[in-house]
């Protein structure tokens, strides 16, 4: 007994290096600064290598390794590994994602025509901090402010970090903003409401000097709108030669075209699927 | 020998050695094969995938691994561009220069992955999916291996449409058990 209880001072004395040991917390939370202990003696090497990082420093096998908070911003999984004289050992933990207080929106489509049932999609993204996707159910607040307008809002629960919704358009239009919030964290995206399609679409016809003028009335949709500038216009003129169509886009909330007519002729106009009125022209008018 | 004989045998030379150079190049930018890749899409919403869009995904994302297989074993951040973007290609190219530092590479045995689509946005702009990979990791600094484990991780994906391709826009591990 005497002799073993010898044997083992002797070897601590001598400083006969133990087997090193790693151990880190199984989880921790994004940004949070955590201590790797490790057993053993001797110099050795200790490496951390996470999602986007690699660490490797001499450190003392035995001794506590602090790590701080901002080596394991991103969630994931991270390994830990010791190289001493007798070898290397390692073990891994998770960094899951801290607090949710960011959002990522995709909004789409960024200009809709008015009163489009479920016209605009929205998608939020819930990321905490340091942009890990949080996937822990979170509520999310959308609400959608038109122009001069009272603003309507809906609660959704986020699943697997998203949450979406779909939002038909107002019957007014202008800019809208839509927006998305988390606890203090808020998104907006502004979508351009147009619009819709043509409505009542009227020509008339006149002189300018020497040539024959057909343009329409201010272009406006169902609801009083003006149908935006650049919206083309399709004017067709039938007489004896033939059929004739000229594309003129609306400039001022307009469409004008200037039309030979030689002879009788009909013109018609048409935006889109609607058609207008006709008008019997003849080339001495 | 005569000389039209002779330029005919240089050029024959020349082009069996540009030959060689091409196919030692090749070999190389294949020195990691595209992981095998099942894809299922049977629970997505709310939109419904297009069979285009269900051949391209699972395509670009076996893509997407072999890149960061590669990069990540050669040590070779430019490879990282092709199939990724974002924040998921910023840290993976930090990870790559932090190996570079510090003269460690990573090197996988990828033994496939089970990729499901779990939501498709409604305006066709992202996609959501749930990998479930298989994996042998070994970690070198230097030659010597400092770590090597078989693993099963999960993984959660988002991945964006590109000019012609959809690109991982954020990967990230879940806790997951060893195998």
């Amino acid at each position: 007994m005497k002799t073993a209880i010898t044997v083992i001072g002797v070897l601590f004395a001598a400083g006969v290096a133990w087997p090193a040991e790693i151990h880190a917390p199984a989880q921790t939370i994004a940004g949070s600064a955590i201590t790797i202990s490790t057993s053993g003696s001797g110099e050795a090497t200790f490496y951390l290598i996470g999602p986007a990082s690699a660490i490797k420093q001499k450190v003392q096998a035995g001794s506590d390794i602090p790590l701080d908070g901002d080596k394991l911003d991103n969630a994931g999984r991270y390994v830990a590994v010791l190289c001493a004289s007798d070898g290397c050992t390692s073990t891994s933990f998770s960094v899951n994602p801290a607090a949710a207080n960011k959002l990522g929106m995709l909004v789409h489509p960024s200009r809709v025509p008015i009163g489009k049932p479920n016209g605009i999609s929205t998608v939020a993204f819930v990321f905490d901090n340091f942009h890990n996707l949080v996937l822990k159910p979170q509520p999310i607040k959308f609400s959608i402010l038109p122009k001069d307008g009272k603003a309507v809002s809906t609660n959704r629960d986020s699943e697997n970090g998203v949450a979406w919704v779909r939002i038909s358009s107002g019957n007014k239009e202008g800019a809208t903003k839509i927006g998305a919030e988390i606890g203090h964290a808020d998104e907006v995206r502004v979508v351009q409401q147009i619009a819709a399609e043509a409505c009542n679409l009227r020509i008339k016809a006149g002189r300018e000097k020497n040539a024959f003028v057909v343009e329409t009335d201010p272009v406006r949709d169902c609801a009083g709108n003006s149908v935006p500038d650049g919206t083309v216009v399709s004017f067709t003129k039938t007489d004896a030669a033939g059929k004739t169509t000229v594309d003129v886009p609306i400039k001022r909330g307009i469409a004008k075209v200037q039309m030979p007519i030689d002879g009788r002729a009909r013109i018609t106009v048409a935006s889109g699927v609607v058609t207008g009125n006709e008008l019997e022209v003849a080339g001495s008018q | 020998m005569s000389t039209p004989l002779r330029y005919s045998l240089l050029a024959v030379s020349f082009a069996a050695f540009i030959c060689a150079v091409v196919v030692l190049r090749l070999g190389a930018s294949a020195s990691v094969e595209v992981p095998h890749v099942e894809f299922n899409a049977d629970n997505i919403a709310p939109r419904e995938i297009e069979d285009l869009t269900s051949q391209s995904v699972p395509r670009d994302y076996g893509f997407a691994w072999q890149t960061m297989e590669q990069a990540l074993d050669e040590n070779r951040p430019a490879l990282l561009d092709g199939y990724f973007t974002g924040l998921a290609r910023e840290d993976l190219k930090d990870r790559v220069a932090a190996q570079l530092k510090t003269g460690l590479r990573t090197h996988y045995e990828d033994r496939g992955h089970k990729l499901e689509a779990i939501f498709y946005a409604p305006a066709g702009d992202a996609m959501e999916l749930h990998d479930h990979a298989q994996v042998d990791v070994q970690i070198f600094d230097g030659s010597k291996v400092i770590y090597e484990e078989p693993l099963s991780m999960e993984y959660i994906v988002l991945m964006t449409p590109g000019a012609d391709r959809w690109l991982v826009r954020q990967i990230q591990a879940l806790p997951s058990e060893k195998q």
